[in-house]
């Protein structure tokens, strides 16, 4: 990967998992550009959203789910996870390649857990390589 | 309702590609219920064309727009300056619907964005199944509201094949046998007697075999 590559993570989270993820300490930690769109609940991340955020720029995207059987709207992460899963098929068709976006399980107000995912979304990266479609 | 899905995005790419001006047109009813054309699958079609374009070193404009339904009139005419607008138009309708708008802007062409399936119902969220094939004759009555035509793989009329198991079909298990359902609700119903009687064959003249099918309502022809 490019030293100068300093990636744009894109991050969609339940507001159960955080209040606000433009909080994390991930910038100060790893060198990444990170915008996080909170949402009420995780379901609430529609297809369209995710792919807006590749026309935006973003390298990659991460979605932080609530563990299984734990969201509040009894199914909200499940019906994420489905979504994610469709649109990661939909990256591949489209030539971006799925491994772009991911999706993870984090407790509420797991800091650790959310800085250790991102990094992880950002080391797959070197693989990938910066946004095809920018 | 209708039912369809969305074409790959492969092709839909091969068959947008000669044009630079792109009109998506959704349509609000049948298709927007089976997640095929509706005006979500309309932003993310569109999200996910402008992309694999982009990737390619390409650009088109694309114009978003969804309307009741593409297949009457006063609500394709809704659609008439966006359809001037644009070079082409990818619709996201049914068959029908597709050539409803061919049919009212000769001059543009009118490309399908959905395979359309069937027509069926939507039985749980997300499982939409077959449940009519739109023969012109409907024998529901007989059959304690349950087409054998459309749900019997074998389109048997007169009793079960005897392959079935333990309720599912010889031909695909995940198929409900449909002659188990049709006896099982005629029990219910304390009509099994309609089954004594015996079924000719089908005259398949007033379904799609006998050639395009014309409703004439005179009373609302002025």
């Amino acid at each position: 990967m490019n030293k100068n590559f300093k990636p744009k993570i894109t991050l969609f989270h339940c507001i159960n998992t955080f209040s606000d993820g433009a909080s994390l300490p991930i910038a100060a930690e790893v060198d990444c550009e990170l915008q996080s769109v909170k949402l009420p609940c995780s379901s609430m991340v529609k297809d369209v959203f995710l792919l807006r955020s590749f026309e935006s720029g973003s390298d990659a995207t991460v979605v932080f789910i609530c563990p299984e059987g734990e969201c509040r709207y009894v199914e909200g992460n499940i019906r994420a996870k489905k979504r994610v899963k469709r649109v990661k098929d939909l990256l591949d068709e489209i030539g971006l390649d799925g491994r772009r976006l991911s999706i993870f399980n984090i407790s509420s107000g797991d800091e650790a857990a959310a800085v250790q995912n991102i990094q992880k979304a950002i080391s797959d990266l070197a693989d990938l390589g910066p946004n095809p479609a920018v | 309702m209708i039912v369809g899905e969305q074409k790959p995005l492969a092709e839909i790419k091969k068959t947008v590609a000669p044009y630079k001006k792109l009109l998506i047109l959704g349509c609000g009813t049948c298709v927007k219920t089976c997640f095929a054309g509706g005006e979500d699958e309309v932003a993310t079609l569109t999200s996910a064309l402008r992309l694999t374009l982009k990737k390619d070193g390409k650009e088109i404009e694309i114009e978003e727009l969804t309307i009741e339904r593409q297949c009457e009139d006063e609500f394709i005419q809704e659609a008439a300056e966006a359809i001037a607008r644009n070079d082409a138009v990818l619709s996201l309708a049914c068959g029908a619907g597709v050539q409803d708008i061919a049919r009212r802007f000769d001059k543009v062409p009118v490309l399908p964005g959905v395979n359309t399936t069937f027509i069926g119902v939507l039985e749980k969220q997300g499982l939409f199944t077959e449940e009519c094939v739109g023969c012109g004759d409907c024998e529901l009555a007989t059959f304690g509201g349950i087409c054998p035509i459309a749900r019997c793989s074998k389109r048997l009329l007169n009793g079960p094949c005897g392959g079935s198991k333990d309720g599912k079909c010889e031909i695909d298990p995940d198929i409900d046998c449909a002659w188990q359902l049709i006896i099982d609700r005629l029990k219910t119903l304390g009509q099994l007697d309609n089954l004594r009687n015996y079924i000719p064959p089908k005259d398949w003249r007033s379904s799609n075999a006998g050639g395009p099918r014309k409703l004439v309502r005179e009373d609302h022809i002025i």
